[in-house]
Order: C-alpha cells, then structure tokens, then sequence
C-alpha cells in the first residue's frame, strides 16, 4: 500500500524526525509502504541502487537493505553503526577476498554480498525488531 | 607488435610450405603439389598453469587461491616488461588489476588514461567488505601464447601516487589495494563479460560512482564520471585476437580431504576453437546469466537467489543459520558444522535461453580439522550474506568449469553463461 511519497528517510538506529539526509544524499525518490508492525522507506537512488529502510512504528531505522549496480555508501547508511562493522571487517581473516560477508555483532548484524554490477545485502538491529517481525521478511 | 609478430608466423609456414613443395617436385616431378593449400599456421599456446599456493612472500598463508603467472608490457614497449607471479583467477569479476608498488618493483611504467578534460580516470570496485582504488592504465598482456594489447586495466595505488579516493571509497581502511589485501600481486578478472561496468557507465545521466575522472597529482580531486566501453577495464580473454569467447578452468580433486599444500591444474583460453577446449556434446549443463553475470540458486529455502562460480571467493559464501560458526582460531566468520562434512545441496538454475537447472550435492568441512599451512581446502564454506549464493573455489575442486563471454559464440552456445 503506497501510503505518501516524499523524501524522508533515516539511517540505521536513527529517529525519522531528525534526517532527511540519506535520500537527498543518494538523490533518490521515497516511496513509503505501511504494513502491520513497522512502515518500508524505498528510495530509489541514482545509478539503479535501491536502498529500503525499515522503520519502527517509533519512528526508529531497525534495518536497511539494498540492491544495485553499485553498493551503497554504508558510512552514510550504518550511521553510528558503521564504526562496529569496519571493525568487524578487520577482525575477518582476509575481509577483501570473500566475495560475500556477515559481520555478526551482539547488536547489529552486517551481510553483504555482490560483484560488479549486482550488489547486495541488509544491515539490521535484533534488539530494535519489532515483535512478529522476521528476520526473511528484511528484503 | 603482433602484426609484426603474425608476419612472421605467416612467413616460416610459407618457407615451410615452399621446402615441402621442392620436396614433392624432387619426389615424383608433377605439379600437384601446387594446388594443396598452404597448411594452417599452428595453434597458438592457449593453456597456462594454474596454481593454488599459500600466496605471494609478502602475504603468505592464503587458502583457496588459484594463482596464474602473467606478462605485463608498456602498451607498445618491448623492453618495459615483467612477469607477474601470483595473480589471482577470479571468475567472479571483468579486467586486470595490478598493484601499483608491485609494478614500480618490476620497472613497469603504465599510461594513464585520461578524459576529454585531460583528467586521470581513475576507479572504485568493490570486492567483499573491501574497495580497489587506483587510476586505469594501458598494458599489453601476455597469458601463454594469447596477447591483449592495448589493454585497459586498473592499477591498485598502495603508495598514493595519484588522486585519493571520495570519501565513499575505502572508508575507514576498507581500501585492498596493496599485497597483503588480495593475497596477491594482482587480480585477473576473467568472468562472463568483456567490460567490468558495461553500457550502465557509458551515457548514465548521473554517473555511476565507479569511474571518476581526477585532477592530477597525489592531492588531485575526483568526481564520478561516464567512460566508453573501450576504454573501461577489460577481460584480456575478450580482447585475445583468438580463443577470445571464454575460458575453462581445469583443477583436479584434493589428494586429502583434509587439505593439501598445493594443487596444480590448468586455465584453458577458448571455448571449441582447439582440440584442447572443446565443449563436451553431453552431460553439460550450461546455466545462462542475466545483465549482471548471475544464475540463480534455491537454498535452504529461499528461491531464485542471484548465483554466480566464483574462483576469487575462498569458499562456498551462503546464509544458513542453522550451522555453527566457527568462534575461535584461524577460521572465525566461516561455518565449524557440529557434524562434519555435512551434506548439503542447492538447485541451480540458468536464466534467459539457456535455463537447464542442475541438483548439486556439496559438503561442509569443518576447518579446524584442516592440515595446518594447506593452502587447498575442500568443504570450505562461509557465512555469506543472505541475499546471494556464491560457489567460491572448493566448487572448483575435481571439475571442468566452463565460462562463456557475454555475445561471443562458441558452437550452439552464446555467452554469457557458466557450465559445468
């Protein structure tokens, strides 16, 4: 259901109130799905990359996906977050070789995948799910 | 070069056609000889040793890397030359990537390329966590007997002697370019297509951030930009004057299914066009690929996940959180099953003409029963992202893998695809 179409979104831990800066970064359009237990932001950013948000019905980002050509910018995405993935990225015995990584962390699991011209993966908060959501239901 | 080279090829099986004809007349004194075509020139070596080792000196102790020895010339030079060892084969990428202080090292001074502004294009790959960053440049590469000249490829800049990356690119020493990032000198992208960006980098109104064009010196500045097909990254095979539509790449089964130190096998240019690369009439299962180079895999139950065989992963990446992950020793982030080898199986499928679907039955090991410095481990498996399913190099083990290059021809087959 296509609820409003505007440029809100928010990166991972964020509160919506407080930024509109990953759509107008990523130049994207903003598209808002509301379903049963949290609301899905799509944008769809320039260069084919389309990056949904998920969002409490708080107002809080509990997780992110993307999909695209290029990979996303996970510094802007991970916000306070991006800090514990690097460092997850370092502690893999041989981070640049895998083609496709999970950095697990107590908080914040990381999964990216992909090759030139088709990336992939999700980022998402466990402790921020709401109840009944799924883990496959993060696409 | 190779005109000059091809002339000379032309030349010895003409004067080898001349003494056989003498031959003839001196024998029987008739004429008959003279109407026999000239014989074809011979074969050119298409076949190089592939081998899979703990690495290059400066960054020993990598597993699952298969590593090819390759020529690197100045574009147009014949004395500004060097063999590259330890070149990893990645199946799953497009182009030649070379790291820059490992061509300093081997006096190789390569050209830039430069924009209509007179910018250095400069690029940002993605590989895993990490990003290659560095300008391209244009080499003439020699792979056994094939050449491509004029080559585009990416020089990885470790010692920062250009432009340095956007602040999207290499965040928090995320960059891979030098030795130790790839666990190797190099890496020689080999898969499904000729370009690494193709057409979606040409003409985009708003250019992918892949390409940039940099102003120059070590405190340039870069902006993304579009760049022609002729002038982006390229797969040497695809530029290759023959054996030009695909690659088959050819390793034997592990002596120990614990391991083995190293493993010696083939990379074979061309697909049907010499007696050593035929396609086989039966039993192959060819899975198409889309735009982007990816069949798709059912797993554990998710469906239609993008897949891909990729010799530069280390290890089968999937998500199934039902297995354990290994908690501590050399093997963190990759799967430790309670009972090894565990038996597992996926469903994959080709996509567009070619869309055969094939059951493949696969085991995982548990790494901490491996040998200790072996550098081939089958059943090796990692805790990938849930969106993909990546047959890295332990698929490889014990298989004929055959690539075909998107557009190119090979019998009733066109590119791209994977078969096996």
């Amino acid at each position: 259901m296509l609820v409003w179409s505007g440029s809100v979104s928010a990166h991972l831990g964020s509160d919506l109130s407080s930024v509109q800066a990953d759509s107008i970064v990523l130049h994207g359009v903003v598209r808002t799905t509301g379903l049963v237990d949290y609301d899905v932001h799509e944008i769809d950013a320039a260069a084919g990359l389309t990056v949904r948000e998920f969002v409490t019905r708080g107002g809080t980002v509990f997780a992110l996906s993307w999909a695209g050509p290029v990979p996303p910018d996970l510094q802007l995405l991970l916000g306070n977050y991006f800090g514990a993935y690097a460092a997850g990225l370092a502690a893999l015995k041989t981070p640049g070789r895998n083609r496709s990584v999970r950095i697990a962390l107590a908080d914040l699991i990381v999964e990216s995948s992909g090759h030139l011209r088709a990336y992939s993966g999700r980022a998402y908060l466990p402790a921020l799910m709401p109840a009944g959501v799924s883990v496959a239901d993060l696409r | 070069m190779r005109w000059m080279l091809h002339l000379g090829i032309v030349l010895a099986a003409s004067l080898l056609a001349g003494s056989v004809l003498s031959a003839c007349v001196g024998g029987n004194g008739t004429k008959a000889a003279a109407s026999s075509p000239p014989p074809p020139p011979p074969p050119v070596l298409n076949t190089i040793a592939l081998t899979i080792d703990g690495g290059p000196a400066a960054a020993s102790g990598a597993i699952n890397h298969g590593y090819v020895t390759l020529k690197v010339c100045a574009h147009g030079s014949a004395t500004q030359c060097a063999d590259i060892d330890h070149v990893l084969l990645d199946t799953g990428s497009w182009g030649l990537r070379l790291v820059g202080s490992v061509l300093a090292a081997n006096k190789v001074a390569l050209t830039n390329e430069s924009d209509s502004s007179n910018r250095t294009i400069e690029e940002c790959v993605t590989f895993g966590g990490g990003q290659t960053w560095g300008p391209v440049a244009l080499a003439d590469v020699t792979l056994a007997g094939e050449i491509a000249t004029d080559l585009p490829i990416q020089v990885m800049d470790d010692t920062l002697a250009y432009a340095p990356p956007p602040s999207s690119c290499g965040a928090n020493a995320s960059l891979i370019n030098s030795v130790s990032g790839f666990s190797a000198n190099g890496v020689l992208g080999v898969g499904v297509f000729a370009q690494d960006c193709g057409a979606a980098c040409v003409s985009a109104p708003s250019p992918m951030p892949l390409y940039y064009g940099c102003t120059a010196g070590a405190a340039g500045v870069c902006t993304a930009e579009n760049v022609a097909l002729t002038a982006q990254v390229t797969n040497p095979v695809a530029m290759f004057a023959a054996d030009n539509n695909g690659i088959i790449v050819d390793l034997p089964a592990l002596q120990n299914a614990n391991g083995d130190a190293t493993l010696q096998g083939s990379l074979i240019f061309g697909l049907g066009t010499q007696t050593d690369n035929a396609l086989p009439a039966n039993n192959l299962t060819v899975l198409g690929t889309n735009a982007a180079g990816d069949f798709t895999a059912n797993f554990n139950g998710a469906a239609g996940l993008p897949a891909w065989i990729d010799s530069g992963a280390d290890a089968y990446d999937f998500n199934d959180q039902s297995i354990a992950t290994c908690a501590s020793g050399g093997f963190v982030g990759y799967y430790c099953p309670t009972a090894a080898p565990l038996p597992l199986s996926a469903v994959n499928s080709g996509v567009g003409a070619f869309n055969a679907s094939s059951t493949v039955q696969f085991a995982v090991n548990n790494p901490n029963f491996f040998v200790a410095g072996a550098a081939a481990l089958a059943g090796l498996a990692g805790g990938g992202g849930s969106t993909t399913f990546v047959w890295g190099m332990p698929y490889f083990y014990g298989r004929k893998i055959y690539i075909g290059i998107d557009q190119r021809i090979a019998g009733v087959y066109t590119g791209p695809y994977f078969a096996y």
